[in-house]
C-alpha cells in the first residue's frame, strides 16, 4: 500500500538549533501512530513541518504522493492533513460552535457548514457545550473542542498534540475510544503526540520515538518500550548526552 | 443579521425623513449629510480595522483616489462621477492590493506604520505630480446646475438620497461581511492566524479581499465628498489626521468592529466638529482637533470597546 | 565629486542628530514594548522649550536641549504613569490609538499655546564656515554634531555604568527576571519612557540651532524617526544612531538627484520596504 505521508530526509532549525535533524518515516493509510519524545525533542516542530507552518530546511514530505513541503498550511489543510496545537489556539472571541463552523464555512455554505459542525462536536462528545464562550471550557473540553475544529476540515490525515493531557484516567479512556471510532468509521489517519505512556501504548499501532530532533525508534508499542535508546531518553542517564 | 438590516433600514429612514423635512439649502441638513459621510466612511474602515484587527492608519489614499480619480475625469474629458466613481474604485481596490504585497505580513503597530507612511506618500505624489492633480492649490468641480447625470446640487438637502445609498451599500457589505462566510474567516485571521491557516483558510487571500473592498468602498465615499464640497486639494483628502486617524475615531468611538459603531461615533463626532468650528475656531485653532485627541485617549483607557458597549455589555470583545 | 563628499559630509552631521532624537523612541520600544506614535511631538516639546530659553535666557540652543531634556523627561515620567501605564498589556489598537492620541493632543496644543507661526533662533554662528579641504563645513552643523556624539556617549555611560542604566537593559530583556533582583519595573517603566522622551527632545533643542520650531515640527520628524530606528532595529540603542547616520547621508544624497518635494517621498518608500523586507533592521539578525 503507498503511504499516506511520507517524509524524508526533513531538517528544522531555528537559528542555530536544529529541531529536527534529517527525519523520514512514512505513514499508512488509516494507521493509528504514537509520536513520543522527552520535553523539547522536537515532537511539535515535526508537526508544524508537516502541515506547513513552519518550513523545512532540508528534505521533502508528500501527502498522498504529491509533494507538499513549501505549501502553505491552507493548501495542506485543503488537501487533507491538519493539526491540533499543543496549548490549544480555538477563536477566543467566538463560541466553541463559531469556532467550527470558521473551519467548515472554508469549503461549505453556512448553512451546511453549521450542521456539519455540530456534527464534529457530536462526535468529540461536546454537543452540549455548543454555545459556551471559549474562556468558560477546561482544558480538556478546549483540546477536544481543537478535534472538532480540525474534524470540520474533513482531514484525511489528523496530528493531534497532547489532546489528552490533564484528563482523567476515565476520561482518557473514553477519548482512546473516540479517537480509535473516528479510524475505523471515517477511515481518518491519526499521528498522536502524548505524554502518557499508558495512553499512547493503548491506542497506537506503531509508535516513531523522537529525542533531540532525531529519530531514535520506530516499531510496535512493545518494541519500542524496550528500546534501549527510548529507556535512556525517558530515564535521561548520562549516556544519552551524546545524542 | 436581521437585527443589523434592521438598524441601517432605520438610520435610513430616518435620514431620509430628515432630508425631506429639513430646510433643503439649510444648515442642519448639511450636518445631516456629513454625518452619513462620516458614518460610511467609519464603516468602511471597520471592516479592515475591524473585522480583520488591520489597523490602517492610511485611508486617506483610498479617499483621496476617489475623491482625485472621479474629479478630474470630469474636468479632464467631461465623465460624469457616475462613471468616474466605479473607476476610483476599481482604482482604489487595485493600490490595496498593490500596498498589501509589502504590508500584508506586517502585525500591529508595524502594520500601522507602514499604511500612515503610504497615506503620506500618496498627498506627497498627489501635491507633486501637478499635471495630473492640478497640483497643491487644488482642484474645483465645475458647477453646471442642478443635475442627477453630473450629481451636483445647489444646497445640500439632495445629496441626502445618495449619501443614503451610500451609507446603506457600505452598512451592508459590513453586514455581509461580518456575518458571512469571510466575516467568519476575518475574525478567525484577527484571533489566530496561524490556527486560522491550519484550517484551511487563506488568510493572505482573505485579507487582500477585505481590504480591498474596504479600499473601493472609501473610494467611493471620497467621489461622494469631493461632489459634496465641491473643491479638494491633497492636504485634505489625502490628509492624515482628518480622513485617516479620523476614520478609525469614528469606528473606535462607538465600538470598534461593530455595525452601530461607526454610526454612533459619526453621530457624536460630527455634531461636536460642527459645535467646535462654529464656536471656537476663529478664537482658537487647534481646539477641535486637541478636544478629538483627548477623546480618544479618554475612550482607549476607559471604555476600550467604544460608546456601543455600554448599551451591550456582553459582545464586542476587541 | 565634491558635491557628493560635501552631501556625505552634510549627511554624516545632521545624520548623528537624527540618532539622537530616534535612540529615545527606539528605547522606548525596547523597554516598555510600546511603538511610540507621538514620539516626535515630545520632540517638538523640546524644541520649544530651547527656543524660550534661548528668547528669554539667553541661552544657546545647544546649551538650552539640556532644559528640553529635563522638562520633557518630567512630562514623559508623567503621561506614562497616568496613560501609558494603563495600556502596557492592552491589544496593539489601544497602544496604536492612544499614542496615536497623544500626538494630536500635543500637536494641537502646541498650536494654541504658541500659534502657527516658525520660530528660529539666532546665534553668532550660524552664518560661519570652516573650509576643510575642497569641503564646506557649517559651524551649526558641526557643533549640533558634536553635541550629538557627546550626548550618545553620556547614554552609554548611563546604560552601562550606572544602576538605573543597568535596572533599565534588565528590564528591557526580561522584566520578570529584573523584578526578582529587587528592581520595581513600574518605576523602570516611567524613567525609561522619560529618557527616551527627553532624548528626543534634547535632540529637538539640538536641531533648532540649524532649523526651526511650528506645531507641525512633530509630525515633519515622525517618519524620519521611524525610519532612522526600523533601519536600526527597533529597541537598539546603537542600531538607532547608525541607522540616523545613515538616514542623513541617504537624505543628503538624495537631494543631489531629486526635486525637494520628492525627498520625504523617498524617505517613505524606503522606510515600506525596510518594515516590509527586514523588520530586524539592517543591523540585527534575523530572529524567529
Ligand atoms: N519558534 C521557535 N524558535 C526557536 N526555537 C524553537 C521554536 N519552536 C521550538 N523551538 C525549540 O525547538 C525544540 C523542539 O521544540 P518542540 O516544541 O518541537 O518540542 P516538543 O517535543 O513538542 O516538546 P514538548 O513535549 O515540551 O511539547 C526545543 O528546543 C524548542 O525550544
Ligand atoms: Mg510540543
Amino acid at each position: 500500500m503507498t503511504p499516506i505521508v511520507e517524509v524524508a530526509g526533513v531538517t528544522v532549525r531555528f537559528g542555530g538549533l536544529v529541531a529536527l535533524s534529517d527525519v523520514s518515516f512514512a505513514v499508512r493509510p488509516g494507521e493509528i501512530i504514537g509520536l513520543i519524545g522527552p520535553n523539547g525533542a522536537g515532537k511539535t516542530t515535526l508537526f508544524s513541518a508537516l502541515v506547513g507552518l513552519n518550513r523545512p530546511d532540508a528534505g521533502a514530505i508528500a501527502l498522498d504522493g504529491q509533494r507538499i513541503d513549501g505549501l502553505r498550511p491552507h493548501r495542506i489543510a485543503r488537501l487533507g492533513m491538519t493539526k491540533t496545537f499543543q496549548n490549544t489556539a480555538l477563536f477566543p472571541a467566538m463560541t466553541l460552535l463559531d469556532n467550527v463552523v470558521t473551519a467548515a464555512a472554508v469549503r461549505l455554505p453556512l448553512g451546511a457548514a453549521r450542521a456539519l459542525a455540530r456534527d464534529c462536536l457530536e462526535k468529540v462528545g461536546l454537543g452540549a457545550a455548543a454555545d459556551t464562550d471559549i474562556d468558560d471550557l477546561t482544558f480538556p473540553q478546549k483540546a477536544l473542542g481543537e478535534v472538532a475544529r480540525s474534524l470540520a476540515t474533513a482531514p484525511k490525515v489528523l496530528l493531534l498534540d497532547e489532546v489528552m493531557a490533564a484528563l482523567t484516567p476515565n476520561e482518557m479512556d473514553a477519548v482512546v475510544a473516540t479517537l480509535r471510532e473516528l479510524r475505523d468509521r471515517e477511515g481518518i489517519t491519526l499521528v498522536i503526540v502524548e505524554h502518557h505512556m499508558r495512553a499512547i501504548m493503548r491506542i497506537s499501532e506503531r509508535i516513531l520515538a523522537l529525542n533531540f530532533g532525531q529519530l531514535i525508534a520506530s516499531g510496535t508499542p512493545a518494541e519500542v518500550s524496550r528500546d534501549p535508546q527510548v529507556v535512556t531518553a525517558y530515564l535521561g542517564q548520562p549516556d544519552a548526552s551524546h545524542a | 443579521m436581521m437585527r443589523s438590516l434592521l438598524i441601517i433600514a432605520a438610520v435610513a429612514c430616518v435620514a431620509l425623513l430628515l432630508g425631506a423635512v429639513l430646510q433643503p439649502r439649510g444648515y442642519a441638513v448639511r450636518v445631516v449629510c456629513l454625518i452619513l459621510l462620516a458614518a460610511s466612511l467609519g464603516q468602511c474602515w471597520n471592516i479592515v480595522g475591524g473585522l480583520a484587527n488591520q489597523v490602517s492608519l492610511g485611508h486617506a489614499a483610498f479617499f483621496g483616489i476617489g475623491a482625485y480619480t472621479s474629479t478630474m475625469l470630469q474636468i479632464k474629458f467631461g465623465l460624469s462621477p457616475w462613471a468616474g466613481l466605479p473607476i476610483g474604485m476599481l482604482f482604489a481596490a487595485l493600490v490595496s492590493v498593490l500596498l498589501s504585497i509589502p504590508t500584508m505580513r506586517l502585525k500591529g503597530p508595524y502594520f500601522s506604520l507602514a499604511t500612515l507612511a503610504f497615506g503620506e506618500a500618496c498627498r506627497i505624489v498627489a501635491t507633486a505630480a501637478t499635471g495630473l492633480t492640478g497640483g497643491p492649490q487644488g482642484v474645483s468641480v465645475p458647477f453646471a446646475g442642478n443635475s442627477w447625470l453630473l450629481l451636483q446640487f445647489r444646497g445640500a438637502g439632495a445629496y441626502v438620497p445618495v449619501f443614503v445609498g451610500l451609507f446603506v451599500v457600505v452598512c451592508v457589505a459590513f453586514t455581509l461581511l461580518a456575518n458571512g462566510r469571510l466575516g467568519y474567516m476575518l475574525r478567525a485571521i484577527r484571533e489566530n492566524e496561524d490556527a486560522a491557516e491550519v484550517t484551511g483558510i487563506n488568510t493572505l487571500g482573505v485579507r487582500l479581499a477585505g481590504g480591498a473592498i474596504s479600499a473601493a468602498l472609501t473610494a467611493a465615499t471620497g467621489t461622494m465628498f469631493a461632489q459634496f464640497t465641491f473643491f479638494i486639494d491633497p492636504d485634505i483628502v489625502f490628509s492624515a489626521t482628518s480622513i485617516s486617524i479620523r476614520a478609525a475615531l469614528i469606528a473606535i468611538l462607538g465600538g470598534v468592529g461593530t455595525l452601530a459603531g461607526p454610526i454612533v461615533g459619526a453621530l457624536v463626532i460630527v455634531p461636536l466638529e460642527e459645535l467646535l468650528s462654529a464656536y471656537l475656531s476663529n478664537k482658537a485653532a487647534g481646539i477641535a482637533p486637541l478636544i478629538f485627541g483627548l477623546i480618544l485617549i479618554g475612550i482607549v483607557v476607559w471604555r476600550p470597546s467604544g460608546l456601543v458597549s455600554l448599551v451591550t455589555q456582553r459582545r464586542g470583545r476587541t | 565629486m565634491i558635491a557628493v563628499l560635501q552631501a556625505l559630509a552634510d549627511g554624516l552631521m545632521i545624520g548623528g542628530v537624527y540618532g539622537v532624537i530616534a535612540v529615545g523612541l527606539s528605547l522606548v520600544f525596547g523597554v516598555l514594548g510600546i511603538v511610540n506614535f507621538a514620539q516626535a511631538e515630545f520632540m517638538m516639546l523640546g524644541m520649544y522649550v530651547a527656543w524660550f530659553a534661548w528668547r528669554y535666557l539667553g541661552l544657546d540652543p545647544l546649551v538650552g536641549a539640556a532644559l528640553s531634556f529635563v522638562a520633557v523627561f518630567c512630562l514623559g515620567a508623567l503621561v506614562q504613569r497616568l496613560l501609558i501605564q494603563r495600556i502596557m498589556k492592552a491589544p496593539p489598537v489601544a497602544q496604536i490609538f492612544l499614542t496615536v492620541g497623544l500626538l494630536i493632543v500635543l500637536e494641537n496644543s502646541a498650536l494654541l499655546l504658541f500659534g502657527p507661526e516658525f520660530r528660529t533662533v539666532k546665534t553668532a554662528y550660524q552664518t560661519r564656515a570652516l573650509m576643510i579641504g575642497p569641503i564646506f563645513v557649517s559651524v551649526s552643523y558641526l557643533s549640533a554634531f558634536v553635541a550629538a556624539v557627546i550626548v550618545s556617549g553620556g547614554l552609554w555611560l548611563v546604560l552601562t555604568r550606572t544602576w538605573i542604566g543597568r535596572a533599565i537593559r534588565a528590564t528591557a530583556q526580561n522584566p520578570m527576571a529584573a523584578t526578582l533582583f529587587g528592581v520595581d519595573t513600574r518605576w523602570i517603566y516611567a524613567v525609561a519612557f522619560g529618557l527616551g522622551t527627553g532624548l528626543s527632545a534634547l535632540g529637538g533643542g539640538i536641531v533648532l540651532s540649524y532649523s526651526s520650531v511650528s506645531p507641525t515640527s512633530g509630525s515633519q520628524y515622525v517618519v524620519l524617526m521611524f525610519t532612522v530606528v526600523v533601519l536600526g532595529g527597533l529597541g537598539s540603542v546603537m542600531g538607532a544612531l547608525v541607522g540616523g547616520v545613515i538616514v542623513g547621508m541617504i537624505q543628503s544624497l538624495s537631494t543631489l538627484v531629486m526635486p525637494i518635494q520628492l525627498q520625504n517621498l523617498a524617505l517613505f518608500t524606503i522606510f515600506i520596504a525596510l518594515l516590509a523586507f527586514r523588520p530586524q533592521g539592517l543591523l540585527g539578525s534575523p530572529s524567529r
